[in-house]
């Protein structure tokens, strides 16, 4: 039985354990159990690729993923989602532990009733069918907190679905990374959500990396209060079907947002991000960059928006798209947008698309570099300016020489 | 016993050379010889296709021979790609230099280095040997070795740009290099330290073109030979008086030159 039609018929077997969240947001998926294609949104979206991704087949089950890059570095806090295993970690400085159930359900409702539906489909699919082992919620404070790792996977031939809560509490300096990793003809489901307290910081890394025929639609939510600073670096490649929904609050205003993002495709792939930054309140600060890098038949897809209302006065906001098409036949649509009604702010927005510049090229050649060593160091600057931005060292991870060996 | 003269061997020759961009010919039939330990100096007004020449000569894409001939130590380079002509011994110092934001300056210079010396067979150099012999460079045109940790030429002055083009040339040891107005945009100081880098460089058995428009390069680099192009081809050439004669003259001649034949 596929997504959809569980969602619209039923499913008996599951139906029984179903928690009150998952029975709230069947209700509101029924009324719209696939998205309108003509929501703003939606309308990019291969409709083929999309069916793909619902047609395969739910399991709750959990494998371990062979982890990329050197997994075995020190000093890191490493959580699978559907592991299913207690995290409850305390030092002299720092505290990482679970939240419990009930919290973990009062907090979602809460979220999914303040949501708009028909904006909120990814996250209403998710929590329709993450079972509560595939939930993880964890409530972190302190200082000089080991870097965070969270592994979400999905299965070879399976749909899977999980959720990432995490409450960080108010004073707090936290580097986590979270990396979707793909298996060959899987579709994943990642809701993740990060709740900033004042004067705490930030810096997240989300890395989806899938194989061949890998599908993910990944969420992020994140609300940010008074002071507190959120960096946010994404990278998204190897998928054949990808898609980004950052959804960020400034709840209070007086915040600062850096997001710096990545989207690689090659093939038939499409690769889509949406960014969604919300001022509620006065001296709020964003700066966004999104790349892409488009090569042979594959689509990409930025869709940007800022939205500072009345209260929201003296933002000041920036969202950049840049693009690069490697090739004739691969497809970029890019939209930056701002929505102002404040006065006093200062908003930019902008999108260039663009191919490798030809002269620089020629510079290099004529020094000696092959064409392919010139688009090598020219696509290394390209990478390094998201690269340097994820919370992953080197060591763990070389995700430039990656990237690069991949062109 | 050999004279030094005869002993110099014949490393560029271009004969008859007719070039075009985009259906427009520029260069009409360009003759010039370049032996090694010489240098040669090309003046000519604005569009008469000095800067044209160059870039034909470092292959660049958007040109076509037409006609003609260039040689490097006897052999056709026309079928040779920009990079295998560059790690063959031919440089080009642009004269606006091009700015590649993100890319390091010493990875690329080291990387640059590396194609010559590959084809020289010569070891090449890791990171830290590189290191080391690009600073022994760095003095010879007087840069901060803090340069070489930035983009290429991002925010340089035209000046440092200029510098940056001599030290590329300092490491790449070519036998033909082409600097097409080095001296323009540069002060009298700069314009000395750049002068005084090309001078260290040259050697009996490599040589230089020198494209400008005024004499004060060539008061600081006295040239063996200098030639007047107009309407795409060379029409005379001569010793360093040459180019005294067209600072005190001006280039109105060559139009009726031109007109005549």
């Amino acid at each position: 039985m596929n997504i959809i039609e569980r969602i619209t018929k039923g499913d008996e077997n599951i139906s029984d354990n179903k928690s009150n969240l998952q029975k709230i947001t069947l209700e509101k998926l029924r009324a719209n159990p696939i998205p309108n294609s003509k929501n703003e949104i939606w309308r990019q979206t291969n409709k083929s690729k999309f069916s793909r991704f619902l047609n395969y087949k739910f399991s709750n089950d959990f494998y371990y993923p062979q982890i990329p890059g050197h997994s075995k570095i020190e000093n890191i806090c490493r959580i699978f989602i559907g592991e299913n295993k207690k995290v409850n970690l305390k030092e002299r400085n720092w505290e990482i532990k679970e939240l419990d159930e009930k919290e973990i359900l009062k907090f979602l409702q809460q979220k999914i009733f303040k949501s708009d539906d028909t904006k909120n489909w990814s996250n209403l699919l998710n929590h329709f069918l993450t079972d509560k082992k595939n939930i993880v919620g964890l409530n972190i404070s302190g200082k000089e907190i080991p870097h965070l790792e969270i592994i979400c996977n999905s299965i070879n031939n399976f749909f899977n679905s999980k959720t990432l809560i995490i409450k960080i509490e108010e004073g707090t300096s936290a580097n986590i990374s979270q990396i979707n990793i793909g298996d060959k003809n899987s579709a994943l489901s990642i809701s993740s959500y990060i709740n900033i307290g004042e004067e705490s910081v930030v810096n997240h890394g989300i890395i989806s990396y899938g194989k061949n025929s890998s599908h993910i639609i990944s969420t992020l939510n994140v609300s940010q209060h008074k002071h507190s600073e959120y960096n946010l670096g994404s990278l998204q490649f190897e998928y054949d079907f990808g898609r980004l929904e950052i959804n960020i609050n400034q709840v209070e205003g007086n915040a600062k947002t850096n997001i710096k993002g990545i989207q690689i495709t090659k093939n038939n792939e499409q690769i889509s991000t949406y960014a969604n930054i919300a001022f509620n309140g006065p001296n709020g600060f964003l700066d966004q960059l999104n790349k892409s890098l488009a090569n042979d038949r594959s689509h990409s897809v930025f869709e940007g928006l800022i939205i500072v209302p009345q209260i929201a006065q003296r933002t000041d906001a920036s969202q950049l798209s840049r693009n690069l098409l490697l090739s004739n036949y691969a497809k970029i649509d890019t939209k930056p947008q701002l929505e102002i009604v404040a006065d006093d702010v200062k908003c930019m927005h902008g999108a260039t698309i663009s191919q490798l510049n030809e002269d620089e090229v020629f510079y290099m050649r004529s020094r000696g570099l092959t064409l392919e060593q010139a688009s090598q160091l020219q696509l290394r600057s390209y990478y390094q300016e998201i690269i340097s931005f994820l919370p992953i060292s080197k060591e763990r991870w070389d995700l430039l020489a990656l990237l690069l060996k991949d062109k | 016993m050999e004279s030094k003269k005869e002993i110099k061997q014949t490393l560029l020759e271009i004969s008859n050379l007719f070039a075009s961009t985009e259906n427009l010919t520029i260069l009409k039939g360009v003759n010039i010889k370049i032996n090694s330990g010489e240098i040669h100096a090309i003046m000519g007004r604005n569009g008469c296709g000095k800067s044209t020449l160059s870039k034909i000569i470092a292959g660049h894409p958007s040109y076509e021979i037409t006609s003609g001939k260039i040689e490097l130590c006897g052999n056709d380079i026309e079928p040779l790609e920009p990079e295998e002509r560059a790690q063959s011994g031919i440089f080009l110092g642009f004269q606006y230099p091009i700015e590649i934001p993100g890319v390091s300056n010493l990875e690329f210079l080291r990387v640059a280095t590396n194609a010559r010396r590959k084809f020289l067979k010569k070891e090449e150099l890791d990171t830290f040997e590189f290191e080391d012999f690009v600073k022994e460079k760095l003095d010879i045109v007087k840069m901060d070795s803090a340069f070489l940790s930035r983009s290429i030429n991002q925010g340089f002055s035209g000046g440092e740009k200029k510098r940056n083009e001599i030290l590329q040339m300092a490491l790449l040891e070519p036998k033909i290099a082409i600097l097409d107005e080095t001296d323009s945009g540069l002060d009298i100081d700069a314009l000395r330290i750049v002068a005084s880098g090309i001078k260290k460089i040259a050697n009996e058995n490599s040589g230089i073109i020198l494209i400008t428009h005024y004499q004060r390069l060539l008061d600081e680099i006295k040239p063996d030979f200098v030639h007047v192009m107009a309407d795409g081809k060379i029409i005379k050439t001569g010793d360093s008086n040459l180019a005294l004669e067209l600072e005190k003259n001006g280039y109105d001649w060559t139009d009726e030159f031109i007109n005549k034949n």
